[in-house]
């Protein structure tokens, strides 16, 4: 199926897998979560604590989507009441809390898939696989596992995803790679279009006189001084809110003066029809 | 590994996959242990009854979770750990039907031989039908891992096979189960108990290796 791949996948890293359907790239995200084992060549480095997102989830298990929760918390190495925990608020997260007490059987497909994610995320964990994870969740629960996926990247974790839409985590992709024939090649950011799509936020604040800001900002956002002593910050959307929490705890804090929507930059002009990036 | 078992165990017990097979051990019990009987006859007979429903018990665990929460399970923990707490949740259910299997027949069970002229210590033959349905469940364990997922991927064909190789290791000589089981039996005539302390000692190492092999196969072959 997949031959002559090699991949590194270091921390802090948000790593999109393309390709046509049924090129592998399901079979490439199980090899990289620990499920399979390749038949030849090595899986290198120690064992990261991973959590995996398979793309359907059609779990009939005998389990209330909170009791799998707490389950599969505790195989995460969890104690039963930070499982708990964790599992109402993840629930909470993703809109899904009223169905905690819910059999996983009489769950709706998108609930279910709901489930699926909440286990991957509830654990933290150093390695996150989705296999198009965001298919049949509605709206608001997409925005919700971008933000999380985010979170991770910026906690210091490597999150590995295939999905259909082009535009998924757009400017919070770091590398991107297709699967072509047998083999894994690099996507560069040019043919991505990467950190140019995708709606931006516009954040000011203002921070102690001569204070600098903190280095490694979630986004890597573009940085203005202003005259007024402020300084302006354009990220990705879908950094906003972990930039914004990073200037809040910083020592010496950063104050937020404003936040607003940026219109995204004018995309550069590229040989794919235009509409298939507006549409959203 | 706790949590994965505690997992499994409740997969199990919930999902009441656990009814049938132990109906059949309870169907096996009524039909041939009867109150007044000799107790190694009856020991022998409850521990051999053990080692199918054991395989059946084996295979259900192996086969209980959707494809999608397996694999989830997996890249947690790993494909083998999620496979070995599967297989320690059955053998652990069969350990719990086998001991309450071995104090029925004890207390029901008249403490003589076969011809009841010469007394059996009750201790002793204790001893020896439980170690003998230890030994009977490991071999069933290793029965039916062998004959489910990875190895036999198939449901019919894993049926077939698990049952036709359940009475060969019942049978055939060589069998720790056997050696077990007729251990018990022949000591019935004469009153003598044997302890089954080398077929245990067999019936471990073979467990234990088919453990081993299969796990390791569960991340080549699913």
């Amino acid at each position: 199926m997949l031959r002559g791949v090699d991949l590194d996948l270091p921390a802090h890293t948000l790593v999109r897998i393309e390709g046509a359907n049924g090129t592998g790239k399901s079979t490439l995200l199980r090899l990289i979560s620990g499920i399979d084992a390749p038949t030849e060549g090595r899986v290198t480095g120690r064992r990261p604590r991973t959590a995996y997102v398979p793309e359907r989830f059609p779990a009939a298990l005998p389990f209330t989507a909170a009791g799998y929760l707490v389950h599969l918390g505790r195989i995460h190495g969890l104690r039963t009441r930070e499982a708990t925990g964790r599992a109402q608020e993840w629930l909470a997260r993703f809109g899904a809390a009223g169905h905690a007490r819910t059999p996983l059987s009489e769950l709706s497909k998108g609930t279910s898939q709901k489930v699926a994610v909440a286990q991957a995320l509830l654990a933290e964990p150093e390695l996150l696989v989705l296999d198009e994870a965001w298919t049949g969740l509605d709206t608001a629960a997409r925005g919700e596992l971008d933000r999380a996926v985010v979170e991770r990247v910026t906690a210091g974790a490597t999150v590995v995803f295939v999905d259909h839409d082009p535009r998924r985590l757009a400017g919070a992709v770091d590398v991107t790679h297709r699967i072509e024939g047998h083999r894994l090649v690099p996507v560069t950011a040019a043919e991505t279009g990467d950190g140019t799509a995708g709606p931006r936020v516009r954040i000011e604040v203002t921070g102690a006189s001569g204070a600098a800001l903190p280095p490694g900002l979630p986004g890597a956002p573009v940085q203005e001084p202003r005259t007024d002593g402020t300084v302006r910050l354009t990220v990705a959307a879908v950094h906003s809110d972990a930039l914004l929490r990073t200037l809040l705890t910083a020592r010496p804090p950063w104050h937020i003066t404003h936040v607003s929507a940026a219109a995204a930059p004018e995309p550069t002009p590229r040989t794919a029809p235009s509409g298939t990036r507006q549409a959203r | 590994m706790t949590a994965l078992i505690r997992y499994q165990a409740a997969l199990l017990l919930r999902s009441q996959r656990w009814l049938a097979p132990v109906l059949l051990y309870a169907v096996f019990l009524a039909v041939g242990v009867q109150s007044g009987q000799p107790v190694l006859d009856s020991l022998g007979y409850a521990a051999a009854a053990l080692l199918p429903v054991t395989a059946w018990l084996v295979q259900l665990c192996a086969t209980q979770e959707p494809p999608a929460a397996r694999t989830v399970a997996a890249a947690v923990a790993g494909q083998p750990r999620v496979h070995l707490a599967s297989l320690l949740t059955a053998a652990g259910s069969a350990g719990l039907l086998g001991t309450a299997g071995t104090v029925i027949v004890l207390l029901i069970s008249d403490p003589a031989n076969v011809d009841h002229t010469v007394r059996v210590p009750l201790l002793p033959a204790a001893l020896a039908g439980l170690l003998a349905a230890v030994c009977c469940a490991l071999l069933g364990a290793a029965v039916g891992a062998l004959c489910t997922r990875p190895v036999v991927h198939r449901r019919g064909w894993s049926v077939a096979t698990t049952a036709l190789a359940a009475l060969l290791s019942l049978v055939t000589t060589g069998s720790p189960a056997k050696y077990a089981v007729t251990g018990l039996v022949t000591g019935s005539l004469t009153g003598a108990v044997h302890i089954p302390v080398l077929p245990l000692i067999c019936a471990a190492a073979a467990a234990c290796a088919v453990a081993a092999v299969v796990c390791r196969l569960t991340s080549l072959r699913g």
